[in-house]
C-alpha cells in the first residue's frame, strides 16, 4: 500500500504523456501485486560474507513506563552515573544510543501555546486584583473572564480564582448554556457523551 | 506504630494441647443455647475484628460476666441446668471433624505435600487451618488465631517489599497494590490454585482436607492493621476523613479502607441502619483467604520467621501485578507541571515528534514531553491534545514507577550476620492531592 502514493504521480504522468485521458488502474491482480511488492527490510538481507548473524528487527512499540528517564533517576541511583558518562560522550559527538534516545534535537518544534501548560507569570498586583473585582462586579457581561484575562495579561484560571460572579449572573449563564444544550439534536448529544467517555478512558490509559 | 508482639499473640497456638477428652466434652453447635451467645460475645471481644451476619444476635456482656460464662462453659454447667454434662457429651455431632481424623485424610496429606510444607508443621495444624470460624466458633478449633498471625506477617512483608521496590508510589496506588497482593481476592485465587476444595456444608463427618465454612454464620474478617486511633470512631461517626489523608490517618486496615466500625467490638446488629456494613460481601473468598493466612501463620509458628518470609515470597510476592494499570489521573498536565516545579526541573514542554494523516479521518500524532533537553514521556494519540495528555500520563507513570531494582528490605537485618541497615530511598510524598 505504501508504494501506491509514490507510484500514482508517476503513472499519471506516464499516462498523460502516452495516451491522454487514460489512467492505468490497479484493477487486475497482477498489477496490484506488483504495486504492493516492497523490498525486504535491510536487516533481513543476509550477505554471503556474514552467514551467522542475529536479525534484530523488533516491531515498533510504545516506550515502557518502567523505563525511568535520566532526569527522574534519584542522585543515589547507580544508573545515573552510568548514563551520565554516556550522555557526556554523546554530547562530544561519539555515537551513543542512550544519548540519542534521551536528549532532544533542537529542530523538534514545540506545540502551540494553547496545547501547553501555561507558565504562571505572577504579574498582577494587589491593586489590579481589586480593580479586576470591581470591573467584574460592575458589569459581568462586558467584563467577562476572557476579557479580564486579556486586559491583565493573566490566565483565565487566575481571573476565576480572583473574582466570583454574582449568583444572578451565574444563573443567567447557566440558563444560556442550558438553552444551547436544549437545541442539540440526538447526534450532537451522543457525540458529546462519547467525548466524555473517551476522556475518561484516556485518563485511565485505556485507549 | 506500636511494636507487634507476635510471640505473645500467638503463644497459645503452640501451647494449647488438643486433647481428645476436651474435644469430646465440648458441646455441639446444636445443643448450645445460652452459652452460645455468651461464648460468641467473649470470642468477639478477644479476636482482632469481626463482621456478623444479620441473622445472629449478639448479647454484649461485661468482662467479668464473660469470664464467669466461660468458666461455666468449661465445666459444662449452663444456667438452665437442663442439659447435664453427660447429655452434652454426645448429644449431637461436632461442628467440625475431630483432629484425630486428620492423620487419615488423603486430601490433607496431599495438600501438605503439594505445598512442600516442612514436616515440622503437623497435619493437625493444617486441618485446623481449614476450619473457618463460621464452621466452628470455638477459637481453639478454628483458624482465626492462626489467620491473624499469618495476616500480620503477610502484610508486613508485602508492604516492606512494595515500598522498597517502588519508593515513589502514591498512597492510593500503594493501598491498591497491597490489596492486589494480600487482599481477599488475591488470596482466594491462591487458595484455588493450591487445589483447596470446600465442603458443601461443615460438619463432623466431612473430610478434614476440605475447607469448611458456612456462609450463613458469623465469621472473622482479617482487616486490622496495627494501632487504631481513638479518633477513628468519631471520624467514622461523622463521615469525615474520607479523603486520602484521612485514609492514611484513620484507616484501620492495610488497604486504606475505613473499616473502623467493623474493627471495633461494639456491634449493633439489631440496628438496621448499619446492618449493611456488618454483612460479609463474599463469604467464600473470605474463608479461602483466611485459610491461606492461617497456613502462613502455621509456617511462621512452626518453622520460624525466615521460612515464613520465603513462603510469602514464593507464593505471594512472586505474583505479577501490573502497577501501571492501576493509575487514574485527573489533571495529568498540571500534576506534571507541579512535579517539575517541585523537583527544580525545567518546565515541561510538549513537542510534536511525528505525525501522519493530519487531514485524514484517522490522524496519528506522536507527542513527546520534554524538560529542557531530556525527554520525560512520549505517546501517540488521534489529536494533539489527547496525545499530549497521554504523554504527560506516561511521564508521570515513569516518575511514580521508578524502581531501584533489587534492594534489601528491613527484614533482611533480622539475620544474625546481617550487614547494618542502609536507609532505602523513599520519596517525600504526593505531588498534588
Amino acid at each position: 500500500m505504501e508504494a501506491r502514493p509514490a507510484l500514482r504521480p508517476l503513472t499519471t504522468l506516464l499516462g498523460s504523456c502516452s495516451r491522454a485521458g487514460q489512467t492505468r488502474l490497479q484493477s487486475s491482480t497482477r498489477r496490484t501485486k506488483k504495486a504492493l511488492k516492497l523490498p525486504p527490510h535491510p536487516s533481513f538481507l543476509v550477505s554471503a560474507a556474514e552467514a551467522d548473524h542475529i536479525t534484530y528487527n523488533p516491531p515498533s512499540a510504545a516506550p515502557s513506563v518502567y523505563h525511568t528517564p535520566f532526569k527522574f533517576l534519584p542522585p543515589s541511583d547507580p544508573r545515573r552515573q552510568a548514563q551520565l558518562s554516556s550522555l557526556l560522550r554523546g554530547s562530544t559527538g561519539l555515537p551513543s544510543t542512550a544519548a540519542a534516545s534521551s536528549t532532544t534535537t533542537p529542530e523538534i518544534p514545540a506545540l502551540e501555546e494553547k496545547h501547553q501548560v501555561p507558565e504562571p507569570k505572577f504579574n498582577v498586583t494587589r491593586e489590579q486584583v481589586a480593580e479586576m473585582r470591581a470591573l467584574r462586579a460592575a458589569d459581568p457581561m462586558k467584563w467577562s473572564v476572557v476579557r479580564l484575562a486579556e486586559k491583565f495579561e493573566c490566565s483565565k484560571l487566575f481571573v476565576m480564582i480572583c473574582c466570583k460572579a454574582s449568583a444572578q449572573h451565574q444563573a443567567k449563564e447557566r440558563e444560556r448554556k442550558e438553552a444551547i444544550k436544549a437545541r442539540w439534536g440526538p447526534i450532537r448529544t451522543q457525540a458529546r457523551e462519547d467525548r466524555k467517555k473517551r476522556r475518561t478512558l484516556l485518563l485511565r490509559s485505556e485507549i | 506504630m506500636k511494636r507487634l508482639r507476635l510471640d505473645r499473640l500467638a503463644g497459645q497456638l503452640l501451647a494449647a494441647p488438643i486433647s481428645p477428652a476436651a474435644r469430646l466434652s465440648r458441646p455441639s453447635s446444636i445443643s448450645r443455647s445460652i452459652p452460645q451467645t455468651c461464648r460468641h460475645a467473649s470470642l468477639y471481644n478477644t479476636q482482632p475484628c469481626q463482621r456478623r451476619h444479620q441473622s445472629t444476635v449478639v448479647s454484649q456482656a461485661p468482662l467479668e460476666e464473660q469470664k464467669q460464662e466461660e468458666e461455666e462453659y468449661l465445666v459444662q454447667e449452663p444456667e438452665d441446668g437442663e442439659p447435664t454434662p453427660e447429655d452434652t457429651l454426645r448429644s449431637g455431632p461436632l461442628p467440625s471433624p475431630h483432629p484425630s481424623r486428620a492423620a487419615s485424610s488423603a486430601k490433607l496429606a496431599a495438600l501438605h505435600a503439594r505445598l512442600s510444607l516442612s514436616p515440622k508443621i503437623p497435619i493437625e495444624t493444617l486441618a485446623r487451618a481449614l476450619v473457618d470460624p463460621s464452621a466452628d466458633a470455638h477459637p481453639k478449633y478454628n483458624n482465626a488465631n492462626l489467620a491473624y498471625v499469618g495476616s500480620t506477617v503477610l502484610h508486613y512483608h508485602t508492604s516492606e517489599t512494595l515500598i522498597t521496590r517502588y519508593p515513589r508510589l502514591p498512597m492510593s496506588i500503594l493501598f491498591t497494590a497491597m490489596k492486589g497482593y494480600a487482599g481477599n481476592p488475591a488470596l482466594h485465587q491462591v487458595a484455588r490454585a493450591w487445589g483447596v476444595e470446600s465442603a458443601a456444608a461443615p460438619g463432623e463427618e466431612v473430610d478434614p482436607g476440605l475447607l469448611q465454612y458456612d456462609p450463613m454464620k458469623p465469621t472473622v474478617v482479617m482487616n486490622k492493621w496495627g494501632y487504631v486511633r481513638a479518633e477513628t470512631i468519631e471520624s467514622e461517626k461523622f463521615k469525615s476523613g474520607k479523603g486520602l489523608s484521612g485514609r492514611v490517618m484513620y484507616s484501620s486496615n492495610p488497604f486504606g479502607e475505613s473499616s473502623a466500625a467493623k474493627a471495633l467490638p461494639n456491634f449493633e446488629v439489631d440496628d438496621g441502619r448499619n446492618s449493611k456494613t456488618m454483612l460479609l460481601q463474599n463469604a467464600p473468598a473470605n474463608a479461602h483467604a483466611n485459610f491461606v493466612r492461617a497456613v502462613i501463620g502455621a509456617v511462621y509458628m512452626h518453622c520460624g520467621r525466615d521460612a515464613a518470609k520465603n513462603f510469602i515470597k514464593s507464593h505471594f510476592l512472586s505474583r505479577t501485578l501490573d502497577l501501571s494499570n492501576l493509575f487514574e489521573f485527573k489533571l495529568p498536565t498540571r500534576e506534571l507541571a507541579r512535579l517539575c516545579a517541585r523537583e527544580n526541573f525545567e518546565p515541561a514542554v510538549a513537542r510534536l515528534e511525528s505525525e501522519t494523516g493530519r487531514l485524514s479521518r484517522t490522524p496519528v500524532f506522536v507527542v513527546g514531553i520534554y524538560s529542557g533537553r531530556d525527554k520525560l514521556g512520549e505517546a501517540a494519540g488521534p489529536d494533539l491534545d489527547s496525545a499530549r495528555v497521554a504523554a504527560a500520563i506516561n511521564a508521570l507513570k515513569a516518575w511514580y514507577l521508578y524502581s531501584p531494582g533489587q534492594v534489601s528490605v528491613p527484614s533482611d537485618t533480622f539475620a544474625e550476620d546481617a550487614a547494618p541497615w542502609k536507609p532505602a530511598y523513599v520519596d517525600i510524598g504526593e505531588i498534588i492531592s
